[in-house]
């Protein structure tokens, strides 16, 4: 098991800046997952920590060795590509081989671990296929299973689960966080799907252009993000902009339109600078809850209704802007109903000022 | 009905074929088997004559192996020469890969007399090359560069290098180039990379071009027959001769459907060696 940490990692491509002195340390047998829409530059990291991309800047380690000059073929890392990059013209046994002869494992040696690494991935009885003769989650699992024969030190997974259609990518989910578990391997997984990275991920580090917005557990980043872009980028985010009535130790006083207070529980979100009589709040669909009309504490109107299997969602019109609610399917509310909207004050959650990058 | 239909969408090129393909090859077949006969091109009834003529005389008879050796030479220097040109073309920046395209293509702009002269210019006894290594006090006999079978492989390579590069290229090109960065990753270092990996995916280009290069050095006129003078004689500057020269039909069918079917030969010969089961 290894420790991987980045120091200032820093990217320049001509004089765009792809990485921005990024550091993050990732500990043993760990599961991280790099989170950001295309172009955030989480695939450049993983291919700076991979060796395929020379870095302009810091400092990559492995178990505090210094790895940034170290060729790729050198650097002892297990990598699942997002075509697979499956060896066409090798079976299935010759892909998983291929890492041990480069590292001239003995013969004896080769066999036996190829053929517990095929059991791992359930595909001995696909040994000697080719790879064109594989379904998708097939040649996924070998590409997995290539990776990790070898032993690396870590595991870099790229995108592994883009190709693959939606039920299938579900099972592969549970799969490898499951294989990647029993291992133990540190693993760094990279994906533009927030649901892939929440539920894999022990660890979720949320990238926009070139820098780390957030690296916390699923929940925290969820629900407590660091900044209103990752609330709205991991799920749906209500955001409102509140005035406040009051702050002391226990937290913020802030007012809904029509007069209700609502005490908002102090929090990290930095003190605000530009306008201190006002808090931008954020509520997860989820945590506002439908009641009848004079009830809850923020008046609406339900201007669509969405019955979407498991729950129902509704888009709500209110003096706070339209509000994006989940309710349960047993409640009877139809579209035009005039409704209360019930918060519960410990759920809400403060956001900092959008950056100033941000407001433009 | 609907399978008929649309059969006859393809009904256009197999008359093309029938008239143009199918029946020239059964009338040479049967040509081969006609009777010889003084003053004619053929005479009555039918003999396995031309057959015999040919495998009687070491003359003919012999220019068949050689003939199929220097198909082979041509290929093997084309794939030798044509293999790093790809390779290069397939990795270059798309700024500079319509520049060596055009670099590869551009010996096709050229007819293939002027081009097979040109290289008469260069080789021969008092040519380019011979005259300045001769002005230079290098050597005092002009060196044997034509009228021999290294001359007209030189110049066949050159004719028909296209033809080697560009299915290789296409071959190259659509291989995923994660799959290179999966063996850098698993351990495999560059050379191992290309004798591992990239040469044997590559394969179907490496078939497709010696295949298409052999045929068509094998069946070639202009080139050895300019290049090579009266010293090499190959079994389709053979066939030429007795079709036109010596006016004899049945023999110089035969000796056509020969080398047409001693060339197909190898060729399924050196498709089943490069079989590749993965495709």
């Amino acid at each position: 098991m290894t420790e991987v940490s980045l120091r200032s990692l820093q990217k320049l491509y001509g004089k765009t800046a792809a990485l921005k002195a990024i550091s993050l340390d990732v500990t043993h047998g760990e599961f991280v997952s790099l989170l950001g829409p295309s172009g955030c530059g989480k695939s450049t990291t993983l291919k700076c920590i991979a060796g395929f991309e020379d870095i302009t800047d810091g400092r990559i380690c492995f178990d505090n060795k210094d790895i940034s000059r170290k060729l790729p073929e050198d650097r002892d890392i297990g990598m699942v590509f997002q075509s697979y990059a499956l060896f066409p013209h090798m079976t299935v046994t010759q892909n998983l081989a291929f890492g041990l002869e480069m590292r001239r494992v003995p013969k004896a040696d080769i066999a036996r671990r190829v053929a517990s690494a095929m059991e791992m991935v359930q595909l001995t009885p696909y040994a000697d296929r080719y790879p064109k003769a594989l379904s998708g989650g097939q040649q996924q699992r070998v590409a997995l299973a290539r990776a990790l024969v070898i032993e690396p030190a870590i595991l870099l997974l790229d995108e592994p689960l883009a190709n693959l259609d939606a039920k299938l990518r579900d099972e592969m989910r549970g799969f490898i966080r499951d294989l990647q578990k029993r291992v133990g391997i540190t693993t760094i997984y990279v994906t533009h799907d927030q649901n892939e990275a929440m539920t894999m991920s022990d660890r979720v580090v949320v990238m926009f252009d070139g820098e780390i917005a957030q690296a916390a557990a699923p929940e925290d980043v969820y629900n407590r993000p660091a900044s209103e872009r990752v609330a709205r980028f991991v799920g749906n985010a209500n955001i409102l902009d509140l005035p406040v009535a009051g702050a002391d130790a226990q937290g913020t006083t802030v007012t809904l339109p029509g007069g209700t207070p609502l005490h908002i529980a102090p929090c990290a979100a930095p003190a605000r600078a530009g306008a201190p009589d006002r808090l931008r709040v954020m509520a997860r669909p989820e945590q506002i809850t439908l009641t009848g009309p004079g009830l809850g504490q923020l008046p609406g109107r339900i201007e669509k209704r969405y019955f979407s299997g498991g729950h129902v969602e509704y888009t709500v019109a209110t003096e706070c802007g339209a509000l994006f609610v989940t309710g349960p399917t047993t409640q009877h509310v139809s579209e035009g109903d005039t409704v209360g909207l019930s918060f519960d004050p410990a759920r809400l959650w403060p956001l900092p000022d959008p950056a100033p990058e941000r407001a433009q | 009905m609907k399978r008929f239909r649309a059969s006859l969408l393809i009904a256009p090129v197999a008359a093309l074929i029938f008239v143009f393909v199918i029946l020239p090859y059964v009338t040479v077949l049967i040509m081969s088997f006609r009777a010889t006969a003084d003053g004619q091109p053929y005479g009555q009834g039918f003999s396995v004559e031309g057959y015999q003529q040919f495998f009687s005389q070491p003359y003919y008879a012999l220019s068949l192996p050689s003939s199929l050796a220097l198909g082979m030479a041509t290929t093997l220097v084309c794939l030798i020469l044509g293999y790093p040109i790809a390779l290069h073309i397939a990795t270059a920046s798309r700024k500079w890969r319509g520049l060596l395209y055009g670099i590869v293509l551009s010996p096709l702009l050229v007819g293939i007399v002027v081009r097979s002269y040109g290289w008469t210019i260069l080789l021969g006894n008092s040519g380019v090359i011979n005259a300045t290594l001769r002005n230079l006090g290098l050597i005092d006999r002009p060196l044997p560069l034509m009228y021999n079978n290294f001359g007209v492989v030189l110049a066949l390579a050159h004719v028909f290098l296209p033809f080697m590069v560009l299915p290789l290229l296409s071959s190259l090109q659509s291989i995923d180039p994660a799959i290179a960065q999966a063996a850098r990753s698993l351990g495999a270092r560059r050379f191992t990379i290309f004798r591992r990996v990239t040469f044997p995916v590559s394969m179907p280009g490496v078939q497709a071009g010696c295949i298409l290069v052999f045929v068509l050095a094998i069946s070639s006129y202009v080139t050895p027959s300019l290049v090579g003078g009266m010293r090499v004689k190959t079994t389709t500057l053979l066939v030429i001769d007795a079709l036109i020269d010596q006016y004899q039909w049945p023999f110089g069918s035969a000796m056509a459907l020969i080398l047409a079917v001693s060339a197909g030969l190898v060729v399924l010969i050196f498709a089943r060696l490069t079989r590749m089961k993965w495709t």
